[in-house]
Order: structure tokens, then C-alpha cells, then sequence
């Protein structure tokens, strides 16, 4: 009998600590164990151990991640051009405001996010912006910038960053795939990562898809905003309204890569899931009903002129 | 070509500076004419002058030729002044420079005796008996002065001691009194040392010189801790730690490494020095090895001290100032940046990033920015990433105002699904001058939805036709 117990414990342990490696929750056996208490009294309800996650407050995307973003560990975005760099570098700046805004509202002293951008990303895809971010609703008051000149020294920095409890969230911004990141160095950071429990956002600028040990990797995609909306309602034609992502998570538990379209708001410093355009919406710009109920008038300064737009050309000569 | 300087056997054979060296030639066909290298001879001195700041911290360059050393009170931990002259003396020699030197109570007497003289050290009232035998020119006058005072018959320094001193003033000018005065110690004369002397500093001396960089790392922290304690007692932090290590061939390296708070844990400094030597590795050659070794703090600041609580909750700012440092150390004081705002209309002086050179700095990219007016930081059409130089593409756009209809961005085309626009900034004429274009900013986004900030400089109709740049990335 004792042997028995014996081997049930070493089991539920063995579970654990898989559960812990994967970044599982606690398989509930292994749950119902610990919560059993010999004493017969009730435990606190507790936080589960070996997990931090920050729900990202879209369900679906949630369900995907377990939870919402590791807050221990790294978690990779890219995008395939180098002229998609903006919506992906606004997807990892969204991400960072919600670790700010999760920060706050549990009490906890504000901490500085640091983006780390390899010279060469930054050179291709713009610098980051203090008042376009502050515009997207990040604190740029606790933003620490560092643009150094090879991955290698990036990565020095990253590591760095990572031993320390200083920052809320980091960021490694690196263009392509050098051979100076490949799986073990990224193996490297996800562990300094897990250790020093600071969230690694990894954003690969234009790189392919790559093995490494990030939990989850994303693909973003822009994707047409939203028209801005007016106080009665209706939309404003022909405006552009809050940005819109196009997520892909090529790399998840879920069995297939899942899509996401989901829209950043700024002033609620929150993303909303939202529906994918009708595309016959967004092709013809006509409403559906063209037709003039009432004869157009005719002869007056008002009436629409009869010609298009005139359009300047380069010149050929 | 004229001689410029001569060494002992040039001067018995009875050349002189000024000479040509064709007449040189002649009277001795075998000598040896080497080209002048001021820079080279400066580069030696100044290197000379960081050697001698082993013996004290106030070395003053004199000329292209001479050094000058303050030794008040740092005769006596060298075994007094005969000791450290002698000292002084061999180790020159061994280093192959021919040197010269004198003790003395003043810059001036000492300048004479070390040049013209033949004693070392003297007493305080040993000035005009050492004088007196000297020539015109042990008194660093103007050769002018000098030939002139030769032909009125004032060949020794003893001439100028005992005659009356108007008229002397009278004839040729205040700087022989001066420079008399000086000489006996009765004017001072103050020397600038070369270099600013740090508030504390430690030193080792070593019997058996150290090669290995965790032996250095590790007297460096030998070092901090002694430091420690005179930092502690004036309540202060060094901000700048700078460590000077004595090759044993003469050679001295200077290594600085800035701190972003005030910092005394002997520790950190020892690790802020680790990054340091990284990031000058290939500057450092230990050679031999080095026998002194000492640290100086030039910088600091008040230093906070804080209390130990047992509440556990992690010290925010220690952890973040060591990050900072060691990455500073490594990377230079760029390499870490905050934004800074200010009050521009113009996008790119609007926003940029400054050097994180104090931690107090985050938190406070605002702190300027309090007058500019609200609507303008909250305005949602700024960019996300901003190119801080615009990119020229072609666009096709609506004549006169209009938005673009379609552009070409780094060969690729993009056509515009919906634009909004045009925000006008006009250029700030009292930075950029009268002929700054303004510049008609639109917000696009291209048919697969990426949005991007285009602007129009110059007008169509204009004679110059407008050109469109790509200025910035929406998310």
C-alpha cells in the first residue's frame, strides 16, 4: 500500500513538473492532489503555480494561447515584408501597453518596456515614434530604446535585460533570419526569459518561419481598418479608423494555423475582435443603391461635373 | 633644412640648434638627421606625463620638453625627496629617456637648475646661491631680453641679484623682474595640471606585475572596496570611475566607465570594469604586465542611502541602474535611449530619442512637452515608425490638393484605397530659413490594407513640380 502511494506521488510529480516544462496548466489529477489536504482543511485558492499568463480580452485567442500571453517566456512575432513591419511592430507595441495596463491595474510600480531594434531593422522599417506609440496608447514615459549595431550585441542586451526584474516587457526586434539567432540561442533567451519572469516579444522583421523555442509564434498581417465611427452611429465614409491585424498563429497547440482580425483601440487600450469585410464592400466603393431618386439638376453651379478627378502624371519628357 | 634639437654628443661636437643641416653635414659627414615629429614628440611627453602620475597627481606639461610635478606631500610615501628623485631618474633611464631634475621650492628655480644647473634638490634658502652661477637663459626670458641684457654686460643670473630693480624694470620690461621673482620663490607661479584630480583615489603597487584580466578585475575590487568607506563617510556615489593601469614598460591606459546613478558596491564597479575591458579589448595589450594599478573617482554624486526591508518586495531602481551600466559600459553612452518630445510641428524634431544618461530621465519625456498644446500629442495620425530621413517615391495624385491615388515605394506599386488628409505643416522658417516647402501630409492605406503617411512638398502649378516622400508606417 505505501509502496503504491509511493509511486502515485512520483507520478503526480513527474506530471507536474512536464506540465511546468510545457507551460500547461496543472493536469487535474495532479490539481485535485495538491488541493487534498491530510488535514482535512481548506486551502486558500490559489494562483496556479508555474503559469502567468495575461488574457489578451478576445476569448477565442485566449482559448488558443491557454490563458493569454506568457508572461514568462518568449513569444514570437513576425511579418513576411519589410512594408508589413508597422502593423507587426504595432501588434508587439499592442501587446506591451496591455502588459503596462495589466501592471497598473494590479497596483504594481509602473516598470519601463525596453525595445531593443538590431540598426538594420530600424533602418529598413522607420525608427519608432514617440508620439505615433503615444498616440497607440503606450506610456512613453517608460519606454527604453536601444539600437545596437549587430544581433549579437542585440542579444547581449536582451539577456541583459531579461536577469533583471526591472522591465514589464521586452522587446527584440531583428530583421530576417541570422544565423546568430538560431534555435539555441533562442532556446538561450526563452529560458532567461522563463527565469527572470519578464515576457520576451520577438519580433522578426521580414524572416521566414523558423524553429525555435518561443511558444507561440504569430504572423501579422495588416488588414483594412474600420471607417471611424460618428456620434450617431453611422460610419464615416471613406476614413480610416483604428488599426486592424490580420493574427495568424502558425505556431499554437491548435492543429491548424488560426486566423484572427483583430482592431486596436487605442483610447480603450484593448483589442477587439472584429469581423472580415464583405469583399464586395470593400471592392466597389458605390453604395448599393447608385441610383438618383430625384433628376439631377442641371445647369447650376452645384451639379456634379461630368469629367473624373484630374490626375497629375509624371511627365514623359 | 635647420636643426631643431641635438642630443649630448651632438652638442660636445659644438653643433648648435638653427644650424643648416648642409653645414651640419660638412663639419661632420657621419651624423645621423632625423626628421622632426612635434606631434610624436608631444604624444611621448603626454604619455611621460601619465607615467609621472605615479608619483603624484599634478603633473603639468611644460613646452614640448619638460614636465613639471607638484610632489607637496607625496615625497614622503616614496621614502622623501632624494628617493623619489633618484627613483624617478633610474626608471627614466631604463625606459632609454634621457632626463633631467631638480627639488626645489619653486616651478622657476627648479626649471633652471634641472636645465643649467648642476645640483638636485635644493633648500628653501638655497634659491640665489643656485641662481647666481646661471646663465640669462635658466631664467625663461625672451631671447630678445636676453641678447640684450648679454650686451649690456648681464651675462649671469647673479648680475640681476644685487642691482637695483626699477631701473631694470625700466630697461627690460616687467617680465625679467617676474620671471627673477618667480625663480627665487618670491612671486608664485601657479602650474595647471594636466589633468583634473580626482577627489579619491586608490592605488596598488604591485611587486610582481599582473597580466590576466580577472587579476586586474579583481585588485579593481580590491580597489572599490577601499574606496568604499571615504565614499560612505562623505555620502556619496561615484558617477565616473576611471582606472589607470601602469604597464610595466612605461606605457599607462586609461580606462572610464560612467555610471546612471551614484554607485559605491565594489562589486558593481569591478563588474562595470569587466564590460569595459570587453568592449576595449583589442586597445588593452597587458605586455609584461601591469605594476600599478589605481582607481580614481573624478565624478560623484549624493548617494541615497536606502534600508533593507524585509518585505521582499524587489528594489526596482538598483537591478534597472546595474542593467543600464553595464550595458553603457559596453556599448557606450548611446546606446540606451528614452524619447525626448518637443514643442516642433515638424515630425521628426517633434519626437526623437536622447541618451539615457541619468536614470531619473524615464518617466520624464514630458517634462518639455507640457506647453505644447493637447490637440497636437493627441493628434491619432502620427505614424508609428517614422523614417528620420523621408523616402522619395513616385506617386500619382489628384490635381491640385488631392490625395495620391497610387505610389511607388521601393519598386513596389501600392494602390491607394482610401486616403485621408492633407494635414499642412509648414516649415519652421526660423530653423530651416525662408525657402523650407511645406509639406501636405496624408494617411493612406493600400488595397491590402497596410496604412502609410505620404507627404507632398511643393505645389503642382508651382515651377518646380512637387515631390512625394514616404515619411512614416501606421500600425
Amino acid at each position: 500500500m505505501a509502496d503504491r502511494a509511493v509511486e502515485r506521488e512520483t507520478v503526480l510529480s513527474l506530471r507536474e513538473t512536464i506540465a511546468r516544462i510545457e507551460n500547461r496548466r496543472l493536469p487535474g489529477v495532479v490539481r485535485a492532489a495538491k488541493a487534498a489536504d491530510p488535514g482535512g482543511f481548506r486551502q486558500r485558492e490559489e494562483e496556479e503555480p508555474g503559469r502567468k499568463a495575461l488574457s489578451l480580452g478576445v476569448p477565442d485567442l485566449d482559448d488558443l494561447l491557454e490563458g493569454g500571453l506568457p508572461l514568462e517566456g518568449m513569444t514570437e512575432i513576425r511579418n513576411a515584408e519589410t512594408r508589413d513591419a508597422g502593423a507587426a511592430a504595432g501588434f508587439a507595441a499592442a501587446l506591451s501597453v496591455l502588459c503596462q495596463k495589466a501592471r497598473l491595474e494590479k497596483g504594481e510600480p509602473a516598470a519601463p518596456v525596453l525595445w531593443i531594434s538590431q540598426s538594420m531593422a530600424s533602418n529598413e522599417a522607420g525608427m519608432p515614434y514617440g508620439l505615433g506609440l503615444k498616440a497607440f496608447g503606450l506610456d512613453v514615459r517608460g519606454l527604453v530604446f536601444s539600437l545596437p549595431r549587430t544581433v549579437k550585441d542585440a542579444l547581449w542586451i536582451a539577456e541583459a535585460a531579461l536577469s533583471v526584474p526591472s522591465f514589464c516587457a521586452v522587446i527584440l526586434e531583428i530583421r530576417g533570419n541570422p544565423a546568430a539567432l538560431a534555435l539555441s540561442e533562442s532556446r538561450r533567451l526563452h529560458v532567461r526569459s522563463r527565469a527572470g519572469h519578464v515576457p520576451l516579444l520577438l519580433l522578426r522583421q521580414s524572416g521566414h518561419e523558423e524553429a525555435s523555442s518561443a511558444f507561440f509564434r504569430f504572423l501579422v498581417e495588416p488588414a483594412p481598418a474600420r471607417e471611424r465611427p460618428l456620434p450617431d452611429g453611422s460610419m464615416l465614409r471613406g476614413s480610416i479608423g483604428h488599426p486592424v491585424f490580420n493574427v495568424i498563429a502558425e505556431k499554437s497547440r491548435a492543429p491548424a494555423p488560426l486566423g484572427f482580425l483583430l482592431e486596436w483601440n487605442p483610447h480603450d487600450r484593448r483589442l477587439y475582435p472584429v469581423e472580415p469585410l464583405p469583399a464586395a464592400a470593400a471592392a466597389d466603393p458605390e453604395p448599393a443603391h447608385s441610383v438618383a431618386r430625384l433628376s439631377a439638376s442641371s445647369g447650376r453651379s452645384g451639379r456634379p461635373q461630368a469629367l473624373g478627378e484630374l490626375v497629375a502624371f509624371p511627365r514623359a519628357s | 633644412m635647420r636643426l631643431v634639437a641635438l642630443d649630448g654628443y651632438a652638442e660636445k661636437r659644438g653643433f648648435h640648434i638653427g644650424q643648416g643641416v648642409a653645414e651640419a653635414r660638412a663639419m661632420c659627414p657621419e651624423i645621423d638627421v632625423l626628421t622632426a615629429d612635434p606631434a610624436a614628440d608631444r604624444a611621448l611627453l603626454a604619455g611621460l606625463a601619465d607615467w609621472c602620475s605615479r608619483y603624484t597627481p599634478l603633473v603639468a606639461l611644460d613646452g614640448d620638453s619638460g614636465l613639471f610635478l607638484d610632489i607637496t606631500g607625496c615625497a614622503h610615501l616614496l621614502g622623501g625627496e632624494k628617493a623619489l628623485l633618484d627613483d624617478l631618474l633610474a626608471r627614466l633611464f631604463h625606459l632609454g629617456v634621457e632626463a633631467r631634475a631638480a627639488i626645489s621650492s619653486s616651478a622657476g628655480l627648479s626649471w633652471a637648475v634641472a636645465r643649467f644647473g648642476s645640483d638636485d634638490i635644493l633648500a628653501e634658502d638655497e634659491a640665489a646661491r643656485a641662481l647666481a652661477p646661471l646663465p640669462m637663459a635658466a631664467l625663461r626670458l625672451p631671447r630678445e631680453t636676453i641678447e640684450t641684457l648679454g650686451r649690456v654686460g648681464l651675462k649671469q643670473i647673479g648680475d640681476l641679484l644685487e642691482a637695483p630693480r626699477a631701473p631694470l624694470a625700466r630697461r627690460f620690461g616687467a617680465t625679467l623682474l617676474l620671471r627673477l621673482d618667480q625663480a627665487l620663490g618670491r612671486e608664485d607661479e601657479p602650474l595647471s595640471p594636466r589633468l583634473p584630480v580626482a577627489a579619491l583615489s586608490a592605488e596598488r603597487r604591485l611587486g610582481e606585475p599582473v597580466q590576466g584580466e580577472d587579476d586586474v578585475l579583481g585588485l579593481t575590487e580590491e580597489l572599490a572596496l577601499r574606496l568604499k568607506p571615504e565614499l560612505e563617510k562623505r555620502g556619496e556615489g561615484g558617477r565616473l570611475f576611471e582606472l589607470l593601469l601602469f604597464r610595466v614598460d612605461g606605457a599607462v591606459f586609461r580606462i572610464a566607465a560612467g555610471t546612471s546613478a551614484p554607485l559605491n558596491d565594489p562589486r558593481r564597479v569591478a563588474g562595470l570594469f569587466r564590460e569595459r575591458l570587453q568592449a576595449v579589448h583589442e586597445d588593452l595589450d597587458a605586455g609584461f604586465g601591469f605594476e600599478i594599478l589605481r582607481l580614481s573617482v573624478p565624478k560623484s554624486e549624493k548617494y541615497e542611502v536606502m534600508q533593507e526591508d524585509f518585505s521582499g518586495t524587489p528594489d526596482r531602481e538598483r537591478p534597472l541602474a546595474a542593467f543600464a551600466d553595464r550595458v553603457m559600459a559596453r556599448f557606450g553612452a548611446e546606446s540606451l535611449m528614452v524619447p525626448a518630445l518637443s514643442e516642433s510641428h515638424v515630425p521628426e524634431r517633434a519626437a526623437t530619442f536622447r541618451p539615457l544618461t541619468d536614470l531619473a530621465l524615464i518617466g520624464k519625456a514630458e517634462e518639455r512637452a507640457e506647453n505644447i498644446p493637447a490637440p497636437l500629442l493627441a493628434a491619432a495620425a502620427r505614424p508609428q515608425r517614422l523614417f528620420p530621413s523621408p523616402e522619395p517615391v513616385e506617386a500619382v495624385a489628384e490635381v491640385p490638393e488631392g490625395p495620391p491615388r497610387s505610389f511607388r515605394w521601393r519598386r513596389t506599386l501600392h494602390r491607394i484605397a482610401r486616403a485621408e488628409g492633407p494635414e499642412r505643416i509648414a516649415g519652421e522658417w526660423w530653423l530651416d530659413g525662408e525657402p523650407a516647402l511645406e509639406r501636405d501630409y496624408f494617411r493612406v492605406e493600400d488595397d491590402s490594407g497596410r496604412r502609410f503617411w505620404l507627404f507632398r512638398e511643393g505645389h503642382y502649378g508651382a515651377s518646380a513640380p512637387p515631390r512625394w516622400f514616404m515619411h512614416g508606417v501606421f500600425a
